[in-house]
């Protein structure tokens, strides 16, 4: 059976809308096998002397529900998720800390979490705003052009690009971009959308409703500088406009280079980042950290180290590009 | 001819990359053949004909040139078997069945020397001669 931890990160919700969730998480009718709160709060308090909270890790315990409070680096969620992505669990639920699930999200996304299955979310609902989402494709080119499917009521299962919010995912498969700014804006759209790249099904599925407060105070995002925004909505942009391309990032050595020289004919349409044009032609490192931001997801060293790798150098660059 | 690639990347930190086989002023007695040294200035020089700083080009045209070559775990063990031409390959803490081709020789004391984590700057681990294999082992192998 998978392995599931359930992955909240919090900031200025400890006395709002964060008890709702935890409350939420321990009463659903099938229990992650861990839960972890990343606190991103400024001034972190210990929230072991808080009565409710007391309450809230008494009963984890006796639901033998393991549970860890981590502080975050306030670096932003994606960093936060890129922890939970990171632990060494099958699938990861993330919950906001103002998203509310009923007791049966969880037993219901992972229903659907097949093999070839890369993330699953529910309805993630706002009311009064509760749009019919019924005809929305849930594709990437139509981002600008229809909301999105999970602000409405889901009434059948569909295989969509990208998902947002709260969803139970395929763990250790696909790096959040830490390239993003602190406010992460589209953090998850890029996630999903990497999954489903990597040829991952997405999926919306029905009777799996959470309740987004959209608490106006504190939050992850709480950050409100526009250029962060505009920063993280260009390497969104870049990532869109490059879509129909396999992304090459060879920030590596010249040995690498000549490796991947073995793999590059087989890479789809690939738009090549190099530190060696003189073995492998295309632009500069630099470009590619301007364009997408970080550039880890395609450190061949981390995957591999990530991936507790014992195969050749050549086939660990085609499971990262083919 | 012989083509040693005697050296692996400097390390940022300074040190000795564990990499680096220990015995090659040993291991060149032994060779009695002409030998080029191919790397880059600053480099010890370990025989008279040292050509350093060589384009990529230019590295491959030499390969042809060679009978056989002899290096570490360094881009030129790469370069060799892009070109088809097999050498020998002195292997330390670092692991052939990642990081090496079949084709060449890959000449490892023991998987009991590799370093543990693979994926790590090289910075990290430290520079051991009993990881590698003494001269007198390496040579039959360069007779082949």
């Amino acid at each position: 059976m998978s392995k599931i931890l359930c992955s909240v990160a919090t900031r200025g919700r400890y006395h709002s809308t964060l008890p709702l969730v935890l409350n939420a998480i321990i009463n659903q009718t099938r229990l992650p096998d861990k839960l972890v709160i990343f606190d991103d709060n400024d001034e972190p308090q210990d929230m072991r002397n808080e009565m409710i909270y007391q309450y809230f890790f008494q009963i984890l315990n006796s639901k033998n529900i393991a549970w860890e409070w981590a502080y975050a680096e306030k670096k932003g969620q994606h960093h936060i998720h890129q922890r939970a992505n990171s632990m060494g669990y099958d699938l990861v639920w993330r919950v906001d800390d103002d998203a509310i699930p009923e007791p049966n999200v969880l037993e219901n996304l992972i229903k659907h979490f097949d093999v070839g299955v890369g993330a699953v979310g529910g309805s993630v609902l706002t009311p009064p705003y509760l749009p019919d989402t019924s005809a929305v494709s849930g594709t990437i080119d139509n981002i600008d052009s229809e909301p999105n499917i999970q602000w409405g009521k889901i009434e059948r299962v569909k295989q969509v690009e990208h998902l947002h919010c709260t969803f139970l995912y395929r763990a250790g498969v696909y790096d959040y971009n830490l390239g993003l700014s602190r406010v992460a804006h589209r953090e998850e759209t890029l996630f999903t959308y990497g999954l489903h790249r990597k040829k991952y099904q997405i999926l919306v599925v029905p009777d799996a409703v959470t309740w987004h407060m959209k608490n106006p105070q504190g939050g992850i995002r709480s950050e409100t500088k526009r250029e962060m925004y505009e920063h993280d909505e260009q390497i969104f942009r870049n990532v869109l406009k490059y879509k129909d391309h396999t992304i090459v990032v060879l920030n590596c050595g010249l040995g690498d280079h000549i490796v991947f020289s073995h793999v590059l004919p087989a890479v789809r349409n690939p738009l090549v980042f190099t530190c060696y044009p003189e073995v492998i032609q295309g632009r500069p490192i630099a470009e590619a950290q301007q364009l997408f931001g970080g550039i880890d997801i395609w450190n061949i060293y981390k995957k591999m180290d990530q991936w507790k790798w014992q195969g050749s150098l050549e086939d660990a660059y085609r499971k990262l590009y083919l | 001819m012989i083509i040693i690639a005697p050296y692996a990347q400097k390390l940022r930190n300074g040190k000795q990359n564990p990499k680096n086989y220990p015995y090659w002023e040993e291991l060149i007695e032994l060779i009695d053949e002409p030998i080029v040294q191919v790397g880059v200035t600053g480099e010890k020089q370990l025989v008279s004909d040292f050509r350093t700083d060589l384009p990529i080009s230019a590295l491959r045209e030499l390969l042809w040139q060679c009978r056989t070559w002899i290096g570490v775990d360094s881009f030129f063990q790469h370069l060799g078997w892009d070109e088809g031409i097999k050498g020998v390959v002195l292997w330390g803490p670092s692991d052939p069945l990642i990081y090496g081709h079949p084709e060449n020789i890959n000449l490892l004391k023991g998987r009991e020397h590799l370093a543990k984590n693979q994926f790590l700057w090289w910075e990290a681990t430290e520079h051991k001669n009993e990881r590698f294999l003494k001269p007198s082992e390496v040579l039959e192998y360069l007779k082949v």
